[in-house]
């Protein structure tokens, strides 16, 4: 994983303003040379910066970590297995894997140290109750055996690493200080893959004199730029292993992440469950409660008989009505937000609904021909009824667009206007916090939710979601 | 119906339609409004500024929607126990009740919303708990009488008696039972004193200590 200023700048240089015909050409070559530039400035500054050694100290140290390793799981295997016929030799075993999980652990922190590599921690170690059960449960530990299995690859790893990169660093080093110290220092010798490229020998050649000290100084230098993508090359493979075999295994990321959804879905299902209640209490019910109350006091005036105020009557049974029909209109709304019949004949029509009667002036279309779930059109209706509620409201834009297209297994809503941007789903407020419930409601069924939305506009929210959950 | 010029009621309820109901409401029955208002925060200080005789309180309000009315109807009942709280719940909570009257029932109201349609309850039991009295919702007292465990005890008395007992845990008057269930006082007063004998509750002569004395009977 190359991080540096190479490709990350690389990526800035080419496109955006490629599109106008003619001008094609030179726009590329500029952005080509910028990016050349670039390039060799990096390669230039590469033995100096503070990366490059961080590898190299890195390097040392795990190999030295590794050899460690190794001496515990051959020593203690060795015995295992050829007291495996034994009891004992099962309980070596076992402390083995202990074991081996613990250096996994080492090997762990030594590259979020040095390396920066954030590899996530595996579940601790649960043992079942008693010592047959803690055998059993050491013995079945996934993580200790590829934990293990990485200090075993790491072996050849660090051999491979000390004969092609370690190497170059020493032969650069060894040059330098012929160079500087004359011929009182020991003539450099080659090492690793310097012997295998050149032959052995090569740095003698003219033995003594200006020219050769010279000759000497400058393969030094060479070597010194060569020697930490060398070395990154070896890390390379390195960080390769350790996320392959030092990461919870990918079941165990599965069932972490369908637990976290899980989570999320009990979650926002109470959440709703909640507002749906409060809108009920707050809402409707209040409204029939207040209903309920003019139409007994209209009751209880045109009971007693005698002079009735007759226009009070009216006027009380005339905000009954009111009230009524409002409570119809609130209740209908609140049904249509727990499931919208509009949904009923598919999410097209539901969708040109929405359009319809969204204030800024929409345009639906709607290409799927494999009928998704009705958990995911419910999901997909809803994000575009939020979406098309910011547009609304916060956007100030003249028109907006949703587009709806099947992807393999994958159907793709997009939403777009062309108003003013700005859109972020962390910030605290109206629309964002409609944006960040979006968000979750996506990610329950392992979709997602993209906002691309500079400032000026305009806002384009993206969200994919798998046709079948 | 009582006099109702110089009963002064402040209301504490957060749906905005219903607040300018009740307001309508009891402006219309002669009732003095010191202040409407929507939050728990506000109640406190209506009542600081102009106390009244009785405040009409909704359990839930802003911000957390649970049960903030109750909190800062119990705070302000310590401060000046002579005010009287009609707590206005759409649920009955059986708990709340219990909360309420653990310092006595005088001067307490506990109704679902739903009464005031029956406005002139309604009205009834305002005033009631305006002038010291007791009034609990019908709902709250099935509940007591249901959830009893002096079953046994309560099973020894006739259906009347029963209904009797009801309406007295409510906090009605002898002569509000009376006219409820349409008989004479003085068939009330021999009922009563029927179920006091059976339950072997101490005799009192005031409605909210007898309620009281009801509630305890059923909870215990």
């Amino acid at each position: 994983m190359m991080q540096g200023d190479v490709d990350v700048q690389g990526a800035q240089g080419a496109p955006v303003e490629v599109q106008v015909g003619g001008k094609k050409m030179t726009v590329l070559s500029e952005a080509h040379a910028d990016q050349l530039r670039r390039i060799a400035r990096t390669i230039g500054r590469e033995p100096f910066t503070k990366r490059a050694w961080a590898e190299l100290l890195y390097f040392l140290l795990s190999a030295l970590l590794t050899a460690v390793s190794i001496a515990f799981i051959g020593v203690t295997m060795f015995l295992g297995i050829v007291l495996a016929i034994t009891f004992l030799g099962i309980i070596i075993i076992a402390a083995s894997l202990r074991g081996s999980r613990g250096l996994g652990g080492f090997h762990r922190a030594l590259a979020r140290s040095f390396l920066d590599e954030h590899i996530e921690e595996p579940d601790s170690f649960v043992a079942r109750p008693g010592f047959f059960g803690w055998l059993q449960s050491a013995l079945r530990d996934r993580t200790a055996w590829r934990a293990m299995a990485y200090c075993v690859l790491k072996v050849p790893l660090t051999i491979f690493g000390v004969w092609f990169a370690l190497s170059i660093w020493i032969d650069s080093l060894s040059c330098f200080l012929y160079a500087l110290f004359g011929s009182g220092a020991p003539r450099p010798g080659e090492f690793g893959i310097l012997v295998n490229v050149f032959q052995p020998g090569f740095l003698s050649v003219g033995s003594a004199g200006f020219f050769h000290h010279l000759f000497v100084l400058v393969t030094g230098v060479v070597l010194l730029f060569v020697a930490p993508w060398a070395m990154r090359l070896v890390i390379f493979i390195d960080r390769w292993l350790m996320r392959g075999l030092l990461s919870p295994d990918a079941m165990t990321m599965r069932v972490r992440s369908l637990e976290q959804a899980r989570a999320q879905t009990v979650d926002s299902s109470a959440a709703t469950l909640r507002r749906i209640e409060r809108d009920l209490h707050d809402g409707t019910q209040a409204q029939l409660v207040t209903l309920a109350m003019r139409l007994g006091q209209a009751k209880e005036k045109l009971a007693r008989g005698g002079d009735v105020d007759l226009d009070q009557v009216r006027q009380l049974v005339d905000q009954a009505h009111q009230g009524a029909k409002e409570a119809i209109v609130d209740l209908r709304d609140l049904a249509r937000g727990i499931h919208p019949p509009a949904l009923d004949v598919g999410l097209e029509g539901a969708l040109a609904t929405l359009a319809a009667r969204s204030t800024v002036p929409t345009e639906v279309t709607v290409t799927v021909y494999d009928r998704p779930t009705p958990a995911i059109e419910a999901i997909a209706y809803f994000c575009v009824a939020e979406l098309l509620a910011n547009v609304a409201q916060h956007a100030h834009a003249s028109k907006a667009t949703v587009t709806c297209v099947e992807h393999g297994q994958w159907l793709r809503v997009v939403v777009r206007d062309d108003g003013q941007g700005g859109a972020r789903p962390s910030q605290v407020g109206s629309a964002s916090s409609g944006l960040a419930g979006l968000t979750e409601r996506v990610r329950a069924v392992d979709g997602r939710l993209d906002i691309m939305s500079p400032t000026g506009g305009p806002t384009v929210v993206a969200v994919d979601l798998p046709l079948h959950a | 119906m009582t006099t109702t010029d110089a009963i002064r009621v402040a209301i504490a309820e957060d749906s905005a339609i219903l607040r300018d109901g009740l307001v309508q409401l009891l402006v219309d029955r002669g009732f003095e409004i010191t202040d409407a208002v929507s939050d728990p925060e506000g109640l406190r200080a209506a009542v600081d500024r102009d106390p009244p005789d009785v405040a009409v309180v909704d359990i839930r309000m802003p911000p957390s929607f649970t049960d903030e009315g109750l909190r800062a109807a119990m705070d302000l009942r310590k401060q000046r126990p002579e005010l009287g709280i009609l707590l206005f719940s759409q649920y009955v909570e059986t708990r709340y009740a219990a909360e309420l009257l653990a310092d006595g029932a005088a001067g307490i109201g506990y109704l679902l919303k739903d009464r005031v349609a029956d406005v002139s309850d309604f009205v009834e039991a305002l005033v009631r708990v305006a002038s010291g009295g007791t009034a609990l919702d019908p709902e709250v007292v099935t509940q007591l009488l249901g959830a009893s465990r002096r079953s046994d005890s309560l099973s020894g008395l006739s259906p009347r008696e029963r209904e009797v007992l009801a309406l007295m845990a409510e906090g009605r008057s002898n002569a509000a039972i009376a006219t409820t269930l349409v008989i004479s006082e003085g068939a009330v007063e021999k009922h009563v004193a029927n179920i006091f004998t059976k339950l072997d509750l101490p005799v009192s002569q005031s409605d909210h200590r007898r309620v009281l004395a009801v509630l305890r009977f059923l909870e215990s």
